[in-house]
């Protein structure tokens, strides 16, 4: 039972994952692409390292070996750590964009490619 | 395909190629600072895939932390954006494809990958793992025979034990590296900035 | 460990790569520098996912103590690029 939930937790992950990075690759203008980087990826990797971690517990107690608690300990570690991080530079990179000067697009004509 | 492992290694060993093309192809240099940045990440993961850990780590720090803010401080001094000239350089192809082939020549003579009457596994190697590997638990017999309480790890030993005046004066090279590194890189007075704002906009 | 048990790891890994492929291209795509940021930024954080996930198909626990590296480099390459960007505009 626990082993389906951590499957199903890591397949949703991964869909998040890759639905944000499609959101980074559809969205018409850079502020736009900031939504799916920050809230989609920040979700889709706490739910694969949770899928992980689960996973890790499952093996062992089926197993009957005792729980690799470093491992979990790491992986909880390196979510937590993503967490802080990936909001916090997302936000440092609209701060900056914001202070450089970069418009939002409002809604008028396409402006893709106005660097290239 | 049967070993996943492999499955995403050759994922990641074809994005790595990727991200390479695009960062020679592309005319903005800051865009091709940045591939070179992902590339030295996928790097990282193959070098951790086969074994190599401290490669691994400097190549995560040096290859995408490092280098990319070197080469970032260096375009400030420079355009960001390549000049138009021809794409394809034969002399270049030439040299490339000469050094390449010789290197490939030469890995001819090199001992099957794991070959154990391989040069470097029969000569000091052995003496190294005997001196070594072995010696944690070896607290009987006394201190001077032994190395004091070694780590298992046989590279990590080698490199501590036999190799740290070697890596004392590799880190002395790399300091004045650094140093000059610095020297010529740091940021310019106000007026030197001005003029080089100017000399830009009349180039 | 039998070979069912691990497809849900390699779809999970190959469905990061996918992303990561994505976000590679609008690395290469642009068209601002900020968009490149933004798409090494997710490229990192893919990596780092991929680390984990690869140490758990491959049964190596070292490779958790890779990924808090890179999760670490990752945030402050972030940083550091963005100080040159915000104190020299070095870009259009």
């Amino acid at each position: 039972m626990m082993e389906h939930v951590a499957h199903g937790l890591m397949i949703l992950g991964g869909f998040f994952a890759f639905s944000g990075s499609l959101g980074i690759l559809r969205m018409p203008d850079f502020y736009s692409r900031l939504h799916p980087a920050g809230t989609a990826d920040t979700l889709g990797q706490m739910l694969v390292f949770a899928g992980l971690a689960l996973k890790v517990i499952t093996v062992s107690l089926a197993e009957e070996a005792p729980v690799d608690g470093l491992s979990i300990g790491k992986l909880i570690a390196i979510s937590l750590l993503l967490f802080v991080t990936t909001p916090a530079s997302t936000h440092a990179i609209a701060r900056a964009a914001q202070l450089g000067g970069l418009k939002p697009w409002t809604g008028e004509k396409e402006r893709e490619d106005t660097d290239e | 395909m049967s070993d996943p492992v492999l499955l995403i290694n050759v994922i990641l060993l074809m994005i790595a190629v990727g991200a390479a093309i695009a960062a020679m192809w592309t005319r903005d240099l800051l865009g091709a600072v940045m591939l070179m940045g992902i590339y030295s990440l996928l790097l990282a993961v193959e070098w951790a895939n086969l074994f190599a850990m401290d490669v691994s780590y400097t190549e995560a720090a040096v290859g995408a932390g490092a280098a990319t803010i070197l080469l970032l401080t260096a375009l400030t001094r420079t355009g960001t954006r390549e000049k138009a000239g021809p794409n394809f350089h034969p002399t270049a192809l030439l040299t490339v494809i000469v050094t390449g082939a010789m290197l490939i020549y030469g890995t001819a003579d090199m001992p099957r990958f794991g070959d154990p009457q391989a040069p470097a596994t029969v000569n000091v190697a052995p003496e190294y793992i005997a001196q070594n590997v072995g010696k944690v638990d070896a607290g009987e017999d006394g201190p001077e025979n032994d190395f004091g309480d070694h780590v298992p790890n046989a590279v990590t030993a080698v490199l501590a034990s036999y190799r740290g005046y070697d890596t004392m004066f590799e880190t002395a090279v790399i300091f004045t590296a650094g140093v000059c590194v610095i020297l010529i890189l740091r940021p310019l007075s106000p007026s030197a900035r001005r003029e080089t704002a100017q000399s830009q906009e009349g180039a | 460990m039998t070979s069912t048990d691990v497809s849900f790891e390699l779809i999970t890994a190959l469905l990061i790569l996918g992303g990561a492929v994505l976000a590679l291209i609008r690395a290469v795509k642009g068209p601002t520098t900020y968009d490149r940021v933004l798409a090494v930024n997710v490229f990192g954080t893919k990596t780092v996912i991929i680390l984990a996930l690869l140490g758990y198909i491959g049964n190596r626990s070292g490779f958790l103590d890779i990924a808090v590296l890179y999760a670490l480099v990752n945030f402050l390459g972030t940083v550091a690029l963005l100080r040159f960007v915000e104190s020299r505009r070095f870009f259009q």
